[in-house]
């Protein structure tokens, strides 16, 4: 078993060299190097302003054209792909040794399982307890994308600073909020709780359905996004000596770990009063 | 001359739109936090489901902040 988890550990460090590789390779701005015969970690004589750095931080995406107007954000899909690549071999991990007894990552596991399962039961009731995995999915999923920024490697934004990712994952939450009220009331009296006081409030009740998913995900958006940028001007003003760490672990841990679990609750509570 | 006193009024505008912005969700969050206080003062045996409550109202109630937040950096970047 130690041997295997000491494999793990070197594949998944495998993985992060490559994807450095990876990111030197397509980010337009390399910040380590050799630069007259020093190792330069960051170029902190930088001719640009700080409002060039955030212009820049803005566009620093590199767009894959596939045909037309049809392109791909290969930089985020990136660190999307490497989050999924994560989770995939953490599962699989996970699976392949499932025991009475369970060993360390079986135990990490099953803990963070059935705090979610417990959640998901007391919210929406025993019987709709197959909500746990979309559950628990949409919180890791989350949680690493907004986690993954602290890894020191050029190029490595999160993912959640774009908003297609909120975006993407909020239009997600309301299908998913939508259809399991469908499932549970019928389309008739579905349709009909639009009307609800009276009629007249047909387009407020559909505005308010669509406020659901826009805040949901310009929340979450906001909140990376906000981080970063103060992250990066601090950083300037103090000549990124020691402050961006304590700034890294506040934005990153902890804002990134309530924002994941808010919005893991809201779609909960959503789903909630939707099939009541 | 004229672009000039554009992006004058848009970044006194984000300026405007965060200071208001921020009144709201700071009352919102206090409030939330004192009653959440209350509420362990009250009842330490439940002091962690408090504040796993208090912690998503309050972050639900600083999205509006976030909102003003948004709107101000499209004024001071995008205009």
């Amino acid at each position: 078993m130690k041997k295997k988890s000491k494999k793990a550990l070197l594949i998944i460090l495998a993985i992060i060299i490559i994807e450095g590789i990876l990111s030197i390779g397509l980010n337009h701005e390399l910040q380590f190097g050799f630069d007259e015969g020093k190792f330069v970690i960051r170029n902190i004589e930088s001719e640009k302003s700080i409002q060039d750095q955030i212009n820049h931080e803005f566009q620093q995406y590199h767009m894959i054209k596939l045909f037309r107007k049809f392109t791909i954000n290969w930089s985020v899909l990136r660190v999307i792909l490497f989050v999924d690549l994560f989770l995939i071999l953490f599962a699989a991990l996970v699976r392949r040794k499932m025991h009475l007894i369970p060993g360390k990552l079986q135990i990490v596991a099953e803990m963070i399982y059935s705090f979610f399962s417990s959640l998901v039961i007391e919210t929406v009731g025993e019987k709709k307890k197959y909500f746990t995995p979309y559950i628990f999915t949409i919180f890791v999923f989350i949680w690493l994308c907004n986690i993954v920024g602290l890894i020191p490697i050029p190029g490595n934004l999160e993912p959640t600073r774009n908003l297609n990712v909120p975006l993407g994952l909020g239009i997600m939450a309301l299908i998913v909020v939508h259809y399991s009220a469908i499932k549970e009331k019928g389309i008739k009296l579905y349709l009909k709780e639009y009307a609800e006081p009276i009629a007249f409030m047909l387009p407020i009740n559909i505005v308010g359905e669509l406020a659901k998913g826009i805040s949901l995900s310009f929340r979450l958006f906001g909140n990376i996004l906000g981080g970063a940028i103060i992250i990066l001007v601090v950083s300037n003003l103090t000549r990124f000596i020691l402050i961006p760490v304590g700034l890294n672990l506040f934005f990153g841990l902890f804002i990134g770990t309530v924002q994941a679990f808010v919005f893991t609750m809201l779609v909960l509570s959503y789903t909630a009063v939707a099939i009541k | 001359m004229e672009s000039e006193i554009i992006r004058a009024a848009a970044l006194l505008g984000a300026g405007i739109c965060m200071g208001f912005g921020a009144i709201g969700p700071g009352i919102g969050e206090g409030f939330t936090a004192g009653k959440a206080c209350e509420g362990i003062a009250r009842s330490p045996e439940n002091a962690g489901l408090l504040t796993r409550t208090m912690l998503v109202g309050q972050a639900v109630s600083e999205s509006t902040g976030i909102y003003s937040l948004v709107i101000s950096l499209l004024l001071i970047f995008a205009v």
